[in-house]
């Protein structure tokens, strides 16, 4: 719900209720002051009729208004008090329409009888008071809520006007391209504040996206140094001919453990790249042309390990940076072949939806929730324990889904290049 | 061939030099750009190798230089920056290769005369070494003027040894070469060991001397005579 919306609802409800509640005491207050008016009449008019008895010694002959009706009846009460009440009035005998009506009883003696007078009066007057009053509240909710509809539609879409403008803006930011915000002239302060804010956001936070990406390239370039000098030292030292076996044996450990770090930092800093969408590279990729050369990459591997490969492969174009797919089907395939088992199997198949990788390998599942992680590997693993979550990562920033199941005692990896809409189609399915 | 060194890491400089100077190369350096440039203004050379993250600016300078002077130097970009923008944009100024630090000084050898070779050609595509006749276009080889059939693999390690002649090249070095580095040296290992067999059999078969040489636990030596 709109904030104008939330803004007006809690508007109409004060407003109602506060209307509601000032006409229901208007109510009761007018009601009141008639009555005392009604009951002064009424004290009058006794007054008037007990003086004329007073004086008369009899009752006056039926009042000439004929808005009061007088009844007198022979009592043997000899003490009653006055009371005044309500009671249904009749405009003429023998009316069906019953009007509300308001009356007073006394005790008045004539000639040593008592007789018991009631004076009745009609209250038609407050009745239609109080219809006026009912007519002008709901005149008055009615063009409320009219007014505040017109508001809501037109005055404060103007008013919303810069924020929406500014929504847009931030919808469209990008850490990594260089359009500045701009501004809508407004005079509301809030809006004023809330654009210099998000001004000052944007610069901080393109500003540490620029000291992060050289970070990432000057750690790269001094980790690289050093390890590049180790690697030249090595390769002059073993020139030397008064080198033993002996030697030989710790310098190819020092070659290993040098070349292993150096694979580590590249694939962390591409770690770290990815994360931090660094690469925005992208070219129009024929995947089934980059999955066949691959498998022919690694054929010697395969063939090493008389591995059977069998592939399902169709045609299937993406926009994607080559360098980056390289690395993730460099991976998934190095890890297929790795783990794999003499003889082993391999599974590949390529639709349009996804890409699957099954071999053959351990008999026992391994731990999906491990298995992306960093530096988790098999304990037989020569890797850098950084491969999966590589993939991962890749896949992340392509809104790529990549599984793993263990499936018919084969380990498969799945992508999913849409995966929203696979959902919906197993849903559908179902 | 005489061969220009900007680095500014001291004891790479040194090792390159060491290297490079072994095989009758004249090797000078330069710590930074402002030398470089002096010493190219002074001199011309037959390569350039050039670190593009040097103390007072980068690398490009250099590149822009040679552009601007009309310079046939070859430039062997050295770099830790492993960025394709990086690496675009010094191919497209005029650098003509583009090596990843770290990296072997053999393979760093074998670049400098393959670049060198491309620009020094002048129609003269073959490269001689003994009784072996390399056709660098054809990517045939003749030894004692008889073909022999040679794979991929084993046509690149040839001519890897060949630019690496006398010295003892790391098995490390090798497979990187053969391989790139993102692939397990392990499993390399094995196959280097089946393509230098095969390789050394074709030549013996070709009645070819005997030049590989292994070198126990460490790597292999194409002799040099």
């Amino acid at each position: 719900m709109k904030l104008s919306a939330h803004y007006n609802r809690s508007n109409i409800i004060i407003t109602v209720s506060v209307l509601l509640a000032g006409a229901v005491i208007y109510y009761f207050a007018i009601n009141y002051i008639i009555q005392k008016q009604l009951d002064r009449d009424l004290t009058e008019e006794m007054e008037e009729i007990v003086s004329y008895v007073a004086s008369h010694h009899k009752f006056p002959v039926q009042p000439d208004i004929d808005e009061e009706q007088v009844t007198i009846k022979e009592t043997s009460l000899t003490n009653f008090k006055t009371v005044f009440f309500n009671v249904p009035f009749k405009k003429v005998i023998n009316d069906d329409d019953d009007n509300n009506g308001r009356a007073v009883e006394m005790l008045v003696s004539v000639n040593e009888k008592n007789y018991l007078l009631t004076i009745a009066i009609s209250r038609d007057g407050t009745e239609y008071l109080v219809q006026v009053i009912a007519t002008i509240t709901l005149i008055l909710m009615a063009g409320l809520f009219l007014v505040l509809f017109l508001t809501n539609r037109y005055v404060s879409h103007d008013l919303w006007k810069p924020f929406f403008y500014l929504l847009q803006q931030l919808k469209a930011f990008s850490v990594s391209d260089h359009t500045n915000f701009s501004y809508s002239k407004t005079n509301v302060d809030e809006f004023n504040e809330l654009e210099a804010a998000v001004l000052l956001m944007s610069s901080r936070v393109r500003k540490d996206y620029r000291t992060l990406k050289q970070f990432t390239e000057n750690a790269s370039h001094e980790m690289m140094t050093p390890l590049s000098v180790i690697t030249s030292k090595l390769d002059i030292l073993i020139q030397d001919d008064s080198l033993n076996p002996e030697h030989y044996k710790q310098l190819q450990d020092i070659y290993g453990a040098t070349s292993r770090l150096s694979r580590l930092n590249q694939s962390l800093l591409l770690l770290v790249k990815i994360e931090n969408n660094l690469i925005d590279e992208a070219e129009l990729l024929e995947l089934q042309q980059l999955v066949f050369e691959k498998k022919e990459q690694f054929q010697e591997l395969i063939t090493s390990k008389h591995i059977i490969v069998t592939a399902t492969i169709t045609q299937k174009t993406i926009t994607a940076s080559g360098h980056l797919l390289d690395i993730l089907f460099n991976n998934l395939f190095s890890n297929a072949i790795r783990h794999n088992i003499d003889s082993g199997v391999i599974n590949i198949s390529l639709t349009d939806e996804k890409f699957l990788i099954q071999n053959t390998g351990s008999l026992y599942p391994l731990n999906e929730e491990e298995l992306f992680e960093r530096f988790q590997k098999g304990k037989k693993s020569e890797g850098t324990g950084l491969g999966l979550a590589l993939v991962k990562s890749i896949c992340n920033v392509y809104n790529w889904d990549v599984s793993y199941s263990f499936i018919s005692s084969l380990h498969t990896f799945q992508i999913s290049f849409a995966p929203g809409k696979e959902s919906l189609l197993t849903f559908n399915a179902i | 061939m005489k061969i220009l060194i900007v680095e500014d890491e001291q004891s790479l400089r040194e090792n390159i030099t060491t290297y490079l100077n072994s095989d009758g190369n004249v090797c000078e350096s330069s710590a930074d750009l402002e030398n470089a440039i002096l010493k190219l203004e002074d001199y011309a050379y037959d390569c350039v190798l050039l670190d593009l993250g040097l103390p007072d600016g980068e690398g490009f300078k250099v590149l822009n230089f040679l552009k601007e002077q009309m310079r046939d130097e070859a430039v062997l970009i050295i770099s830790a920056k492993n960025s394709l923008e990086d690496k675009i944009k010094g191919l497209n100024t005029g650098a003509d290769d583009y090596l990843i630090k770290p990296f072997h000084l053999a393979e760093l050898k074998a670049r400098v005369e393959a670049v060198f070779r491309r620009k020094a050609a002048n129609g003269n595509n073959n490269l001689v070494f003994n009784e072996i006749t390399i056709n660098l276009q054809g990517r045939t080889v003749e030894i004692n003027g008889k073909p022999i059939v040679l794979t991929r693999k084993e046509y690149d390690m040839l001519l890897y040894f060949i630019a690496n002649k006398g010295k003892v090249i790391s098995k490390n070095a090798i497979a990187t070469h053969l391989w790139g580095d993102e692939m397990d040296m392990n499993d390399n290992f094995y196959f280097l060991y089946t393509h230098i067999k095969n390789l050394r059999k074709k030549m013996l078969d070709a009645n070819c001397k005997d030049y590989l040489k292994s070198i126990y636990g460490i790597g292999y030596k194409f002799l040099s005579e």
